[in-house]
């Protein structure tokens, strides 16, 4: 798989965290190489733009670059590295919503409703109605959905990264597509029991 | 109904074909009889579809990255921004120690030049404030300070009675030779004496005018301590003019009254 070219296991990911801190740039870029498609898939479910999401990919970079000093071995690093890439990708949403003058959340029902299943199904974007609907679900159910939906990984595989059991990965995961399910009642022609 | 509550949770991982095999038998037979859970199937999959649009539009863009040259530049990046912290602070601290003794040493230096200097300016008390501190009788401070005003006044006001006597005397004087026999010596050192004690008590309370009249007044008993016993009556008129000239019978009056109005 192309996302896994640069895959570094946790062990290694500790001693390239020490080179780094050390000053080691060829190890930096092994960190980079093994994780820059996670965080830019994180980044582009978030913000949906192909330029936005590489610079939130180098701002996530650059933050960790600048905060390795405080990476303490043991610390799940995959977890700090997707929550610095999380928060980059909140920061520039509120910033792209505030430029706007405009309720994100407002002018996504507002275009929810529009494109209800009576309307032309021309105007109807599977795509752009499950990204809006997947930036607004809860931390830990977009981040299952996430590894899950786009990234191909299996529960088990799941729970190893966010350091969390299967159970608690099916759970969030069906908690996410309830939810979603809600949100998308009219485009998916159904509702819940 | 009551056996698709059983099933429901579990939809979502069977679509996405993370249960046991033998689970997933037991769903898949009940999924063929049951209509409802057929439609909740159908729902689900329509949502795995439109995750899959999004994720097909995911992918197209992934693919249009130069995914082995992002690296490279996000390090360079992060290189040159490091680079430019370093160069950017011309005291760096990790050189810091090399300063400390020199450092250390101009501290000490200022700290003990301080202190000598302070040994040496150091304000002296005054033997007026001293014996004020030293006193054991414990009053308030400002009924002290009232209490050296009124005394001060007082005894302004006697030395400046004293002067004005002595200087009307002097100018009813006719003959020089008359002026030894007022002007005795013991008069004018008493009344200098008399000053010098004054002076102390001047400084000390806020008595501004009464200080300048006094201190003219001084000024012409120490012409007068220095003039030769035998006065010429050029010498007379001299001293009869410089009273004049600096009103000091008009001073002394107007000084006397205030000095005795602020007193009641």
């Amino acid at each position: 798989m192309e996302q896994r070219n640069g895959y570094v296991n946790e062990t290694e990911v500790e001693y390239l965290v020490e080179r780094i801190k050390q000053g080691d740039k060829e190890a930096f870029m092994k960190i980079v190489e093994g994780y820059q498609q996670k965080v830019f898939i994180l980044a582009y479910s978030l913000v949906r733009g192909r330029e936005d999401a590489l610079d939130l990919v180098q701002e996530t970079f650059m933050r960790l670059y600048e905060k390795i000093q405080t990476y303490r071995p043991g610390e799940n690093f995959n977890a700090w590295l997707m929550q610095v890439a999380r928060n980059l990708s909140i920061d520039f949403l509120r910033r792209q919503k505030s430029r706007k003058k405009d309720s994100l959340d407002a002018l996504d029902l507002e275009r929810m409703n529009l494109l209800s299943k009576d309307e032309d199904p021309a105007r109807f974007n599977p795509g752009e109605m499950i990204h809006k609907a997947v930036t607004r679900l809860p931390e830990k159910q977009r981040l299952v959905f996430i590894l899950h939906h786009f990234e191909d990984l299996k529960y088990e595989e799941i729970a190893d990264r966010l350091k969390i059991s299967v159970g608690t990965v099916k759970s969030l995961h069906f908690k996410a597509i309830r939810k979603l399910r809600k949100t998308l009642a009219p485009q998916l022609g159904g509702g819940l029991e | 109904m009551n056996k698709c509550h059983k099933y429901k949770k579990n939809w979502v991982a069977y679509l996405s074909d993370q249960l046991e095999p033998v689970r997933s038998k037991e769903m898949e037979q009940h999924l063929k009889q049951c209509s409802a859970c057929q439609r909740e199937v159908e729902e689900i999959n329509k949502l795995f579809s439109m995750t899959a649009d999004f994720k097909a539009e995911l992918n197209e863009v992934r693919q249009a990255v130069d995914w082995e040259r992002l690296p490279v530049v996000i390090t360079d990046r992060a290189w040159k921004t490091e680079e430019g912290k370093k160069k950017k602070p011309v005291f760096s601290w990790p050189d810091r120690w090399k300063w400390q003794p020199l450092i250390a040493g101009l501290i000490f230096g200022l700290l003990l030049g301080a202190f000598f200097t302070y040994l040496i300016v150091k304000p002296q008390k005054s033997a007026f404030l001293a014996a004020r501190q030293n006193s054991k009788v414990s009053v308030p401070a400002d009924f002290v300070e009232r209490v050296d005003l009124a005394l001060a006044r007082r005894e302004t006001i006697d030395y400046l009675d004293r002067s004005q006597y002595l200087i009307l005397e002097l100018l009813q004087t006719r003959k020089p030779d008359e002026v030894s026999t007022i002007l005795t010596r013991d008069k004018v050192q008493k009344l200098l004496t008399e000053k010098k004690y004054l002076n102390d008590q001047l400084d000390q309370v806020k008595l501004l005018k009464a200080k300048a009249i006094c201190d003219q007044i001084e000024l012409l008993f120490l012409e007068l301590t220095q003039l030769s016993p035998e006065l010429t009556g050029a010498e007379l008129q001299k001293i009869r003019e410089m009273i004049g000239e600096r009103q000091l019978l008009l001073k002394i009056n107007l000084v006397k009254k205030e000095l005795q109005q602020s007193e009641v």
